[in-house]
């Protein structure tokens, strides 16, 4: 075991890791980050994404040490308290949660698009997507709020 | 209350959880844990078909930290059938928690439980089993040959199901044309992005205590109980979260072995499986073989249709009897033809298990029959749109077997709205520039509205107000992220005048809430919002009796709007459901309380049509669908932003099914195609352009006229783009998915 510190949504976590312990398996079984989702566990689904340094990363596929040093968003940290943030607000109202597996990640990925470009076309999203699978909207609805919140954080709606 | 406007039913509405979903704080089964839990990994089989000759499970139980081991040698050997629905129900038993034979890749060997994930899966590895291979099969109809390994005692055929109408024979002699199809559908999975996981914990008392994301607790109650001889009063089934189901949750695939390992360590035990385990070993669509005989006139008439399948039913018995049955009912509801035959034949191979999936049967049934007709329609000269406009039954048209009424089928509707939204008529049939072919095309498709007429269809529910005029529902019904709860909360906030986000609801749990035969069958909408109904209009009553006395008025002017009791003569004489609640307590001392079930009244059916657009390139064999539009006949949409979601969903998946899904073997039975990098659903990015449309001329018995569209929506899907990709390259193709590999070999024999 080794005792690493890790800043996850603006707080310092110390904890004791083994190497081959992925993020993905410290969020959720020690520290109980459980809104990230695990689906795969082969970097293939998107449900664990997290951000990491501002990048919306699988954090099945990253070491817990690794990940030392480095500024960690999970889906716990996206809302402001109780006050939703709007890419979440967005999902909501457009219909976009159904299941819900696969939404934490969904929004992660969106975080981090509508970080880097506030006015994504339509075929940026879907490509920002790429690594997010659903089975349950066929991704119309999320892509959809996707649009509605990238035009709202432009304060066009 | 007819003719009155409605308030709450009709709107578009976020389902009820979605801020705990948005927020990751809903707990799904994975997320949750219980003090000293242990971890248990099972032991899957890497034979196809063998006798287990020697297991030695003892350095496994040596190791520090495991606490139970379990093999066939100290289990309970209770035959049971994973897909059973009620007490009596009489399908074949094939399954035991473990037994001496494997019958598949993934089928059960042992399972561990252990202090940590480590050592159970450490503890997995030290089981040594010896195998003596038995001959395996794979294909459903080697299988039925002389001859074929014996995969259960009695032989491979599990039964024979046939049903039929007129005289299919003499009608087939008499057409102007007859015309025949052998056409074949693979096993796809369900993926829900949630593999499956339960937990289950034993306390002091005896009592067991499952927590899965199920869609039937009530009949995994019944499983449970059985299997591990328990009084159903210790067993308590409770449903979290469901990360998506699809009918893969259905049946009880690891329940049963994770409480047993609960009951024998005496402590909380939970299972996860990881997606290789959830592809390999679950559940899968059923695979089939169809051969078709359709009888045309030169009008295009259909005068007759034969279906023979053969179905891929795998390595143990689960749905196959319910899928089989359910396949032959569906092809009698959608075309005036007289006289049909459906003959249904589900067959054991070494093979994953075969069980429910969204549709169950009527996607391989519609597949294989649409693909056919196309065919038939082009032979004929005839455009597809004026075949089905010809063929297709209209609102008062019956089932051809007992003459009984369809209720309000609107397939015709869909077809023209659908094909006037698609500019069918005036749009290019095929298209060529270069290496790329487009090309049209359209199926339709139905499904059912619950199990009216196969067995018992009945939810029951509990409904009571709160002092402030608030309710609690307790219901039954296992949401999936699909709506229905929030639908319910619709409907009873119509008839009872309250906001639906006002009414609170605890939800499928044996234990809290009232029994329900389970979600499946599409009977969310018809049958458990009609439940959400009549349990509404029983409270109501009593409100309204309370009210009566409270502002001295007749019951029969009273009216719940907005949150008031008011009269409708004197709009003045109001009160607050709060006031009226509190006056029943304060004076006549009681509770506002309803308990209801309702029981299915009809068999009705729902209808869509789907039109798409491809584009083939002749070079690598690749298709992508363009341009997409999906018509549903829903009778009255709830919630229509999540009927569209359905849809939408839906779509996604009948491409896959089309195009790039299907379990591949290898020689030996092993599945290659065991993970999401290889198994290839659809991404965003190979979505088409997608319009739906709804169509809403109401269905008596049904909620307002609602009926279902959860598995209706993905019937039409992979015939249309079978048929687009066949009209774009002119090439009938008769075996999904089109894989490019597929479509290659078919341009090669084409030249």
């Amino acid at each position: 075991m080794q005792l690493i510190k890790l800043l996850i949504n603006g707080k310092e976590y110390e904890v004791a890791v083994k190497k081959n312990w992925t993020l993905l398996y410290v969020l959720r079984e020690v520290l109980d980050f459980t809104g990230t989702k695990c689906g795969c566990n082969t970097n293939d689904c998107g449900a664990c994404k997290v951000l990491i340094d501002g990048e919306a990363v699988n954090s099945c596929v990253v070491l817990a040490h690794k990940a030392e040093g480095k500024n960690i968003i999970t889906i716990e940290g996206i809302a402001e308290g109780s006050k939703l943030h709007p890419i979440q607000e967005a999902f909501i109202e457009t219909g976009a949660v159904q299941c819900g597996f696969c939404t934490p990640g969904m929004i992660i990925t969106t975080k981090a698009l509508l970080d880097q470009n506030p006015s994504p076309s339509r075929d940026e999203i879907v490509q920002a997507l790429d690594n997010n699978l659903c089975r349950c909207t066929g991704y119309v609805k999320i892509v959809e709020a996707i649009e509605l919140a990238a035009k709202r954080l432009r304060g066009e709606a | 209350m007819k003719n009155k406007k409605l308030v709450y039913v009709g709107n578009n509405r976020p389902i009820r959880d979605a801020a705990l979903k948005v927020t990751g704080q809903l707990q799904y089964t994975a997320d949750m844990k219980f003090p000293h839990m242990l971890y248990a990994k099972m032991l899957f089989s890497p034979v196809a078909h063998a006798k287990i000759k020697k297991i030695d499970t003892s350095k496994a139980e040596a190791l520090p930290g495991v606490k139970a081991v379990v093999t066939y040698k100290n289990s309970p050997r209770i035959p049971y059938n994973s897909s059973m629905r009620f007490y009596e129900h009489k399908i074949p038993e094939t399954e035991y928690l473990f037994d001496d034979t494997v019958r598949f890749v993934g089928d059960r060997v042992a399972a561990v439980a252990a202090e940590s994930l480590e050592i159970a899966e450490k503890a997995i590895r030290l089981i040594e089993v010896e195998y003596e291979e038995l001959p395996a099969v794979f294909d459903p109809e080697e299988a039925l040959k002389e001859g074929a390994p014996e995969i259960h005692p009695g032989g491979n055929k599990v039964a024979e199901i046939k049903t039929e109408a007129g005289n299919v024979e003499e009608a087939l002699a008499q057409a102007d044309y007859v015309f025949e199809d052998r056409i074949t559908v693979p096993a796809i999975h369900h993926c829900a992005i949630e593999t499956h996981v339960a937990i289950a914990t034993y306390d002091s008392r005896g009592k067991l205590t499952v927590y899965s994301p199920n869609q039937n607790t009530f009949a995994f109650r019944i499983i449970i109980s059985k299997v591990l001889e328990m009084p159903m009063s210790k067993v308590r089934v409770v449903r979290p979260a469901i990360g998506g189901a699809f009918g893969g949750k259905l049946e009880a695939v690891i329940e049963p072995v994770v409480a047993l390992l609960a009951k024998m360590t005496g402590r909380p035990v939970k299972m996860e499986l990881n997606r290789r385990e959830s592809i390999v070993s679950t559940r899968t669509r059923h695979a089939g073989v169809f051969y078709i005989k359709s009888g045309v006139n030169k009008d295009g008439t259909l005068v007759a249709q034969d279906f023979r399948v053969i179905l891929n039913t795998g390595a143990y018995a689960t749905s196959a009897l319910n899928v089989s049955g359910a396949m032959s009912h569906k092809v009698f509801k959608v075309y005036k033809t007289k006289h049909m035959r459906f003959t249904a034949t589900p067959v054991y191979t070494n093979t994953p298990i075969a069980g429910a999936m969204r549709g169950y049967g009527s996607p391989q049934a519609f597949a294989a029959q649409q693909i056919h007709l196309n065919r038939v329609a082009k032979a004929l000269n005839m455009d597809f749109v004026d075949f089905q406009l010809k063929n297709l039954v209209e609102p008062d048209g019956v089932d051809p077997r007992f003459n009984s009424p369809h209720g309000n089928p609107r397939p015709l509707d869909c077809v023209t709205k659908g094909a006037e939204a698609f500019n069918w008529a005036s749009r290019p049939k095929t298209e060529e520039q270069g290496r790329f072919k487009r090309g049209i095309g359209m199926a339709i498709g139905s499904h059912g509205n619950g199990c009216f007429g196969a067995h018992r269809d009945v939810t029951a529910m509990v409904l009571k107000m709160n002092e402030d005029g608030t309710a609690t529902l307790f219901t039954g019904t296992h949401d999936m992220g699909n709506g229905t709860v929030t639908a319910e909360t619709q409907v009873i906030g119509e008839i009872l005048g309250i906001d639906p986000e006002n009414i609170e609801c605890i939800e499928a749990d044996t234990e809290a809430t009232p029994w329900n035969l389970g979600d499946y069958a599409s009977r969310g909408v018809f049958v458990s919002c009609n439940a959400a109904k009549k349990v509404a209009e029983s409270v109501r009553r009593e409100i309204l009796k309370e009210a009566a006395q409270l502002l001295e008025v007749p019951v029969e002017e009273l009216d719940l709007v907005g949150g008031y009791a008011v009269s409708t003569k004197d709009p003045e004489k109001k009160a607050t459901l709060c006031d009226v609640i509190v006056h029943g307590q304060r004076v006549n001392q009681r509770e506002i309380i309803g308990a209801e079930t309702f029981a299915s009244p009809a068999g009705v059916t729902s209808y869509g049509a789907h039109f798409a657009e491809v584009e083939v390139d002749t070079e690598t064999g690749k298709v992508k669908v363009l341009d997409y539009v999906a018509v549903h006949d829903v009778g009255k949409a709830i919630n229509p932003m999540y009927v569209e979601g359905q849809i939408e969903g839906a779509v996604q998946m009948g491409i896959g099914y089309a195009l790039t899904e299907g379990l591949e073997l290898d020689e030996k039975g092993k599945v290659t195609n065991n993970s999401f990098k290889k198994y290839h659903m659809l991404k965003a990015s190979e979505m088409p352009r997608m319009q739906v449309l709804l169509v809403e001329e109401g269905e008596e018995p049904g909620p307002f006229g609602a009926k279902s569209i959860g598995e209706c929506s993905t019937v039409p899907s992979a015939p249309a783009v079978v048929n687009a990709v066949s009209n774009a390259l002119g090439i009938d193709f008769k075996d999904l998915p089109l894989k490019p590999e597929r479509i290659l070999k078919a341009i090669q024999v084409q030249k």
